[in-house]
């Protein structure tokens, strides 16, 4: 185990609970994303980490070692922050190898090993120049290449390509996958951006109000979300969540049937959680839920139909219309009324009350 | 073609620099001017220059000691307060205290006091410390006195650097005084700048602390200045070379330091 966190906790001077008693087990060579909203106390968390921020109550274990009262410098991780936080007085391999100086280090030795990492990203003619002098992508690169130079035990990234344009974003996306697929460098990565988070994560955290609400691989987590939240959360657009009532045959919208699971809700309703592209659209020739194809929003391959359905405020808990996906060629006339069948295999069940995951009983 | 109001601003500022200058230029041209042709009732502009002024003031008013007394004391003051307000003002911007910002107010209130209030208290002090007229005494008068001033100012300049720089080199191993040292110090160099000149200038033409607390062997040059000017006789060429020569050093001091006041330095640190 890289990263060990029992019981962490963090409530700021002004009684902000920013983290609430969280448990997490990090693999040696494991790339966890910590993902949720702002606010959600994710990097509070890897400031935890980092040693940056002083935990309330909990213990920290890096390597096995608990580093509560270790100074940020002896915790052997390194740290890329949002806004890179260069040192602008100094040039692209001083910021690269103050720490490797800092540490003992002979100023050959650290420039040679600055230079071989700048060499794998790209950076070795602008190693003279000073931050000011350097494009985003190229100080983004200078502060990743200040923290694979020091060889840490654990990388700690928080929101490191959040200020990159969508094209540059996706290159260092790419660029962060090759390095970690080398080097297998434990990474906790903070971002907001669960596309980010699906590609580049082993594991994504999702975490709300101070706490985690559920770990698992990235299909997981988009597959078998453990609550509402989290299926909510993930995923664009957002997925369908249906409110359903239990009847002996199955789970039925507005008076129709939609699904024959057999689940057992204490109040007789559950949630139905309903991702766009397991949504199939029919003629509407059959008894079944029904709604009218309201606007179509072509994304690339794929266009979202956005359907209104009868009793639509009735039926959708989260919006007001039922989001479809459909292939961009197929030819969709707007106010034509379509039937409506969900997979029923890709359904899933959450509790009404505690939005928790129901799975089926047959 | 130039937009009028411009031309405007720009003509008043001519005229407002030309208001600024005119007492610079006239003491200088006074200080070489012959004695009577100072005196005469009409101004003179054409004239035979004389270095007899400056002479004077080296030989008759011992001008070399209180230029010396007065680089001792301010160079040393001002180089003391830049030091402690630097760390003051780090440890008001930076370490999480409760009432910091209450503190730093209630700090800078130590300078609304009129000097004078607090110059007797000074002497009554340094007369039992044995102090007075000393080059010790004026620096820590200085020092406390110009303190406050600094460490508001200086604190202004350092909330505004990016607080994850100073993360990222904690992260890189650096204790507080290397950060302050490697980091705080280089990216400050606006901010130390515009404090170390007001601080300075305030010290080199500080007259009524070195009124009371000098005598003869610590006397400064606004005292030593002042001097010239007797019941019987103003010697204006005296005192106008004496003050010419009493701005070179501050004209040198702030021309070395304003070209760190460059705003930016800190671009390119964050995002």
């Amino acid at each position: 185990m890289t990263v060990s966190l029992k019981q962490l906790r963090k409530t700021f001077a002004d009684g902000t609970d920013a983290v609430k008693s969280i448990d997490l087990d990090i693999e040696q060579g494991e790339f966890i994303t910590l993902l949720g909203p702002s606010g959600c106390g994710k990097t509070t968390t890897l400031r935890l980490i980092a040693g940056l921020e002083e935990p309330t109550s909990g213990e920290i274990y890096i390597n096995g070692r608990q580093v509560n009262d270790v100074d940020p410098g002896d915790r052997d991780i390194a740290m890329v922050f949002q806004s890179y936080a260069l040192y602008p007085h100094m040039t692209a391999l001083q910021n690269m190898t103050l720490n490797l100086t800092v540490s003992g280090l002979p100023k050959e030795e650290a420039n040679k090993k600055a230079l071989e990492v700048a060499r794998t990203l790209g950076l070795e003619n602008l190693l003279d120049k000073k931050p000011g002098k350097l494009s985003g992508g190229q100080r983004q690169r200078v502060a990743l290449g200040r923290a694979m130079v020091r060889d840490p035990v654990c990388y700690l990234m928080d929101e490191p390509l959040s200020n990159l344009d969508l094209k540059l974003r996706e290159l260092m996306r790419t660029e962060l996958k090759r390095i970690h697929k080398k080097d297998k460098v434990t990474t906790v990565y903070v971002t907001h951006d669960q596309a980010e988070a699906l590609i580049l994560s082993d594991r994504v955290t999702v975490m709300n109000e101070g706490q985690i609400q559920q770990v698992g691989d990235p299909i997981e987590i988009y597959g078998n979300p453990a609550n509402e939240f989290v299926a909510e959360f993930i995923g664009s657009p957002s997925i369908n969540l249906i409110k359903a009532d239990v009847t002996e045959d199955g789970l039925s919208a507005a008076g129709h049937l939609v699904s024959k699971r057999i689940i057992s809700a204490s109040n007789g309703i559950v949630t139905l959680g309903v991702r766009p592209e397991d949504v199939v659209l029919n003629d509407g020739q059959s008894d079944g839920l029904q709604g009218t194809i309201e606007f179509t929003e072509p994304q690339g391959g794929v266009a979202h139909a956005y359907v209104k359905l009868e009793h639509s405020e009735k039926v959708l808990k989260n919006r007001e219309y039922l989001v479809v996906n459909i292939d961009v060629h197929e030819s969709v006339k707007i106010g034509t009324t379509v039937g409506i069948q969900f997979r029923d295999d890709r359904i899933n069940c959450f509790d009404s009350q505690t939005g928790l995951s129901i799975k089926p009983e047959k | 073609m130039r937009n009028p109001i411009r031309k405007a601003v720009d003509v008043a500022a001519v005229f407002l620099v030309a208001i600024y200058l005119a007492p610079i230029y006239w003491i200088s041209l006074t200080s070489i001017k012959p004695m009577n042709e100072i005196n005469s009732k009409e101004p003179v502009w054409i004239f035979e220059p004389t270095m007899e002024h400056y002479v004077q003031a080296f030989e008759r008013f011992e001008f070399g000691k209180a230029l010396l007394n007065s680089s001792i004391i301010v160079f040393s003051a001002t180089f003391i307060t830049m030091i402690l307000a630097l760390i003051a003002a780090y440890a008001l911007s930076r370490m999480k205290m409760r009432g910091a910002d209450v503190l730093s107010l209630f700090i800078l209130s130590l300078r609304f006091m009129p000097a004078v209030v607090i110059a007797m208290p000074y002497y009554l002090m340094f007369l039992k410390a044995g102090l007075i007229d000393s080059h010790i005494g004026m620096i820590i008068v200085y020092v406390g006195y110009g303190l406050p001033f600094a460490v508001w100012i200086m604190r202004g300049f350092l909330k505004d650097l990016p607080k994850e720089i100073e993360e990222a080199a904690r992260l890189d191993g650096l204790g507080w005084l290397s950060i302050i040292r490697r980091i705080i110090l280089p990216l400050s160099g606006p901010g130390i700048a515009v404090t170390a000149i007001f601080t300075f200038v305030f010290n080199w033409n500080e007259y009524l602390f070195a009124l009371y607390l000098t005598q003869a062997n610590a006397v400064t040059l606004p005292i030593q200045i002042a001097k010239m000017v007797d019941a019987y006789t103003v010697l204006w060429g005296t005192i106008s070379a004496s003050v010419v020569m009493q701005l070179v050093p501050m004209v040198v001091v702030v021309f070395l330091l304003q070209r760190h006041m460059i705003r930016g330095l800190a671009l390119g640190a964050v995002k």
